[in-house]
């Protein structure tokens, strides 16, 4: 049975031509984490703050654990947030902040304590309770600010860009620690992210949105594999884009050479999709599903990556290898043969 | 440099207009007033001791201070829904909304006073509508008594509270509330919680304004007091124009601008001190 319930839920902001968010379904299981992910102005935020119950929606229903909260005021639904500024009360300590979602949902005050320190235990920060949240670094707010929503035990944990504010190093470590301390807990979870990294980390399932609908609601691997559309084929990964003709099923004119597509589209205009983690390069007497031959344009390296821009009948190809792999010491100037699978070639009507 | 350059014209008016009339006014309250009540070149510090002394002079300040607080208090109390109102407003609509309640600022305040007594004087509209409900036979004095003084001053400091709390509320950030919302916080005690404390330092220093123009106003406890209300400021209008004691009525305007620098320097310890 699904935990969190949304049925087409709309929101549309006075004088905006467009609904924020349009007609938005989806269940998500007991203790799952799912990433809404889209472009700023998606309606990913609106959709959260809705769960929440700081907007109010025009239409559709929310459900959690069973319970109809649509028309739920945010202080009598049980879930906790953490905001993108983590929104930590200012005049109070560390403790003080975690114990006041305890005290407001009735916690009798002989408990709290234990609670308290129980909440800050679990984010490691069990010795600064008594610092002013402009007494800690970013990554401590951030870490006060998961305490003090997970210390009441929500039904669910809503957190909102809560890693944007922190710096690459740190927003990796914490990304893992809000992971494993969701899973550990077994807290169903809604996080909203503009970064596909983040959101494929992290989500059991992701949903990808535009526009205030979602595009594509899947597990990580899927959306990256398969995206469903050509929205989220764009904004997820990168990937050569190249315009193409379907022939008949399976066969695609893409410039001046044949491709085979494992699904297209009806025949017509399309855009072809391939992924650089897909193209390698083959060895005399190799073959593959598609090859092409291919002259190298540009090669950057990146550390672990090196990244190979060719030139090909099809157009323009991308192929990301290992550094030190095979391949990988190609020179800019050098033809050699190119080959990927008709599975990883996504078709898109044009 | 350039900006040192620009400040000056603003140095120059005030210097020639506040600093060097108020460096007069120390000099003359340090003369002597001879019991012919002609000012006397001196250099002593015998007319100020004499007003210290004088049980009156305690009276007008405790008159001062308790008017300047009461109004001073109840004008913060009255601006704060105003301002938490113009907070939650569309953005668009916060400008109008400020320039309303800030706009009697833009009136005279003698006119002010004048609107104040066909409302309140006896045959005012409060009186009227009193006597036509047959609540009153004979008219409640609204005006030229300390009633009357108490209103005209907290309504004309209004504005000005309004004006500090506006600006210190809108720093204040909604999402705070947000989170007390979501924590299991009923909006009563998100107010108690985390928008009053928060406010504190915005209502602190609406008050301390509030209360410093208070003691300053002139207008209103002279104009709506009818006569009948003495402070520290119509006090020095006396002593200068009426009596025409001049060392008295400076030395006396020394004692307040003395108390009121005493007051913010009070102020600005008290902030300092880490909550």
């Amino acid at each position: 049975m699904s935990h969190l319930t949304l049925e087409a839920l709309t929101r549309r902001f006075p004088g905006a031509p467009h609904p924020a968010v349009d007609g938005v379904s989806l269940e998500l299981g007991q203790g799952a984490l799912l990433a809404l992910l889209g472009p700023s102005g998606c309606g990913k935020t609106t959709t959260l703050r809705m769960i929440a119950g700081l907007e109010v929606p025009d239409a559709g229903r929310i459900r959690v654990a069973g319970r109809d909260v649509t028309a739920l005021p945010p202080h009598r639904r049980n879930m906790g947030v953490v905001f993108q500024s983590y929104a930590l009360f200012p005049h109070m300590t560390a403790a003080q902040n975690v114990a006041f979602g305890l005290e407001m949902r009735g916690t009798p005050r002989t408990d709290r304590p234990a609670r308290v320190q129980e909440a800050l235990d679990l984010v490691g920060l069990g010795k600064l309770a008594a610092r002013k949240p402009r007494q800690l670094s970013g990554g401590q707010q951030q870490r006060v600010a998961l305490a003090r929503a997970l210390a009441p035990r929500p039904d669910l944990l809503l957190l909102d860009e809560p890693l944007s504010a922190l710096d690459a190093k740190l927003r990796e470590e914490v990304r893992d620690e809000i992971r494993g301390l969701q899973q550990r807990l077994g807290t169903t979870a809604v996080f909203v992210t503009h970064d596909q990294t983040e959101a494929l980390a992290m989500a059991d399932l992701v949903a990808v949105m535009n526009e205030g609908r979602i595009e594509q609601l899947a597990t990580p691997e899927a959306i990256f594999e398969r995206p469903a559309t050509r929205f989220v084929a764009t904004f997820v990964g990168r990937a050569a884009r190249l315009p193409a003709t379907v022939v008949r099923p399976g066969l695609l004119r893409v410039g001046d050479a044949e491709l085979h597509a494992a699904e297209t589209p009806a025949a017509g205009a399309a855009e072809v999709f391939i992924r650089p983690h897909h193209v390698r390069p083959l060895r005399d007497g190799e073959s593959a599903e598609n090859t092409l031959p291919a002259t190298l344009s540009r090669r950057t390296y990146t550390g672990d990556l090196v990244t190979l821009d060719f030139t090909t009948p099809a157009g323009r190809l991308i192929a990301d290898l290992p550094g030190g792999s095979q391949g990988s010491d190609l020179r800019v100037g050098d033809t050699l043969r190119l080959g990927f699978r008709a599975a990883d070639v996504r078709v898109f009507a044009a | 440099m350039i900006g040192l350059l620009l400040c000056l014209p603003a140095a120059l008016v005030l210097g020639v207009g506040f600093v060097w009339p108020v460096a007069l006014l120390a000099r003359i309250s340090l003369n002597r007033t001879t019991d012919m009540g002609a000012m006397e070149e001196a250099l002593s510090l015998e007319t100020m001791a004499k007003l210290v002394e004088d049980d009156f002079t305690w009276e007008l300040a405790w008159n001062t201070a308790t008017l300047s607080a009461t109004c001073g208090a109840i004008a913060v109390a009255l601006a704060l829904p105003v301002a938490l109102l113009i907070r939650s407003a569309p953005p668009q609509w916060r400008g109008l909304l400020s320039l309303m309640a800030v706009a009697p600022l833009l009136v005279s305040s003698t006119a002010r006073v004048v609107g104040w007594m066909a409302i309140l004087g006896d045959r005012g509209m409060i009186n009227a509508m009193l006597a036509f409900a047959g609540l009153t036979d004979d008219p409640v004095r609204l005006i030229n008594n300390w009633t009357g003084v108490r209103i005209g001053l907290t309504e004309s400091l209004m504005p000005y509270a309004c004006l500090v709390l506006i600006a210190g509320l809108g720093r204040l950030d909604s999402r705070l509330e947000e989170a007390a919302a979501t924590l299991g916080a009923t909006r009563t005690r998100t107010f108690l919680r985390v928008t009053l404390p928060l406010a504190a330092p915005a209502l602190a220093a609406a008050f301390l304004l509030v209360f410093v123009l208070g003691v300053s106003a002139f207008v209103t406890p002279r104009l709506m007091g009818g006569g009948r209300v003495f402070v520290v400021a119509t006090e020095i209008f006396d002593l200068a124009l009426e009596t025409v004691d001049w060392p008295a009525a400076a030395a006396m305007a020394m004692l307040l601008l003395g108390s009121l620098a005493l007051a913010m320097a009070l102020r600005a310890v008290v902030a300092r001190v880490p909550r």
